[in-house]
């Protein structure tokens, strides 16, 4: 999902990255107001996490495997889908200028995807289920498994645009293989999110505490 | 990608002329030449800026005195995956072109086209040249170094402050990828292994995340509890003192940038006087 410089024109790259610099400024206006002491090194360890989550390859199916993305992760332990902007455009950007893994001119994008999409889409979905089912396995899971599969389907649109990728082939190729990396990343969110809770409640501040045990 | 980390930085601790030149230049150089391969057209324009941008490289790169197996396996560890994609290309048609020339004709109708292979070529061409700017960047500045020159470039302090904290954490992310990787061989188990249930493999990692997720913090939340004695406070910042470039740095960044700028705008306007 990392796209790289050369898929996507200069003059999109640049479109993507305007918008993405406006969540970025969201983002910032969030650390200026609610990263406090004791929450700065937790989004400092909550981003080397995301990024270490990131190099853990998890089987598939047929031998491939893939990745978590974490921004649902993120944002339900931070409670806002800003702080997941925050954190995945640092695991972004260092994935970027260290590694090579995704591009420097298609960064905004990468940060729309995971970071803003995947955020938001991660943090409403659990907010809106966990007030209507009660329980944090569900809701953690569908959080999780829609803040993987969106931002795939939005890369596939996204190289369809630049004219890279077809876009019936990358939605169809996108979707299944996300479809299938978001239930493990589901199961996989799931399983972290309740060690945390168990074992440091302390960490966790969107009301996964009271339904912990559901 | 977390393995790699410590040979990045290994690469990024040794010493040449290129290493010692101030951080902002190279990412200046590094992220310039990205964009102006990248605002080159979809053409085969992109061949001749390529091989001249390719040969700047190298000649940096040799100046690194790091090795070319170096670079090469770098690049192997980035390329397989998109690669796969711009391979693809060769059976896709796309908005770039509007005529199509079938090479070769597959079963269940696909087909090769002159004009894709040609385009799956020009992504590859510029895909490996902007990735070696970036693998040259990163083996020959420290990550302390990068992030002292992005704050002096205008990081914002925020931004600068918790990646400063996430750099040190990522070693400490490293270090427990390792142990835990190997706790899980010691005992045998395979993620792959298709004899273990699903279930049981997804709950393994699940936890096994979940363990180095709060072993890293409380590792951090100790460092942290340190810096705290040391007179860390709620608006504390990353203090950047002021660095200017030497004469020579300027000198370097300018003919570069010279460069960057120049070598696509004259096969640009080359390609208007051939025709």
């Amino acid at each position: 999902m990392h796209i790289p410089d050369a898929f996507i024109p200069i003059w999109q790259g640049a479109i993507y990255w305007i918008i993405a610099l406006v969540f970025i400024a969201l983002a910032l206006r969030w650390a200026r107001n609610d990263m406090n002491e004791e929450k700065l090194p937790l989004v400092a360890v909550l981003a080397a996490g995301i990024f270490a989550l990131q190099s853990f390859n998890l089987p598939v199916s047929m031998g491939t495997s893939g990745h978590l993305v974490g921004g649902a992760l993120a944002a339900i332990i931070l409670g806002s889908p800003f702080a997941a902007v925050f954190i995945l455009t640092l695991v972004l950007i260092v994935q970027a200028v260290l590694f090579g893994d995704g591009g420097i001119t298609v960064l905004g994008a990468n940060i729309i995807n995971m970071g803003v999409i995947g955020g938001f889409v991660g943090f409403y979905t659990f907010k809106g289920l966990i007030s209507a089912t009660k329980s944090m396995p569900v809701s953690v899971f569908f959080a999780a498994w829609l803040a993987c599969l969106i931002p795939a389907l939005a890369c596939a649109v996204e190289m369809f645009l630049a004219g890279t990728f077809p876009l019936t082939e990358g939605l169809v190729a996108m979707g299944i293989y996300h479809a299938i990396i978001g239930v493990i990343e589901g199961f996989v969110t799931i399983a972290v999110i309740y060690l945390v809770t168990s074992v440091r409640p302390d960490l966790v501040d969107t009301g996964v505490k009271a339904t912990a045990g559901a | 990608m977390i393995e790699e980390l410590f040979q990045i930085e290994r690469d990024a601790y040794k010493d040449s002329i290129i290493h010692r030149i101030d951080a902002r230049v190279k990412i200046a150089i590094a992220f310039a030449a990205i964009i102006a391969l990248v605002a080159v057209p979809y053409s085969t324009m992109i061949y001749t800026v390529g091989v001249i941008f390719f040969f700047f490289f190298c000649i940096l790169w040799t100046c690194t005195r790091l090795s070319f197996g170096t670079f090469l396996r770098r690049v192997l560890a980035i390329v397989p995956l998109w690669g796969v994609i711009i391979f693809f290309q060769i059976f896709l048609k796309n908005k770039y072109y509007t005529e199509y020339d079938v090479l070769f004709s597959l079963p269940f109708g696909i087909s090769i086209y002159a004009q894709s292979i040609e385009f799956a070529f020009i992504l590859l061409v510029k895909f490996i040249i902007c990735i070696s700017f970036i693998i040259l960047l990163s083996s020959t500045t420290k990550m302390h170094d990068m992030l002292e020159g992005a704050a002096r470039m205008g990081l914002p302090a925020e931004f600068a402050l918790a990646l400063g904290m996430m750099i040190r954490y990522l070693f400490v992310f490293g270090y427990m990828f390792r142990k835990i990787n190997e706790t899980l061989q010691t005992r045998c188990f395979d993620a792959f292994d298709h004899r273990l249930p699903y279930p049981y493999r997804l709950r393994q990692l699940g936890y096994t995340l979940g363990t180095m997720f709060i072993r890293s913090y409380e590792q951090g939340e100790r460092v942290y509890t340190s810096m705290l004695c040391r007179g860390y406070g709620r608006d504390s910042y990353l203090f950047v003192e002021r660095k200017p470039l030497k004469g020579g740095e300027w000198a370097f960044l300018f003919i570069s940038m010279v460069f960057i700028i120049a070598v696509p705008l004259a096969v640009w306007l080359s390609s208007f006087r051939l025709l």
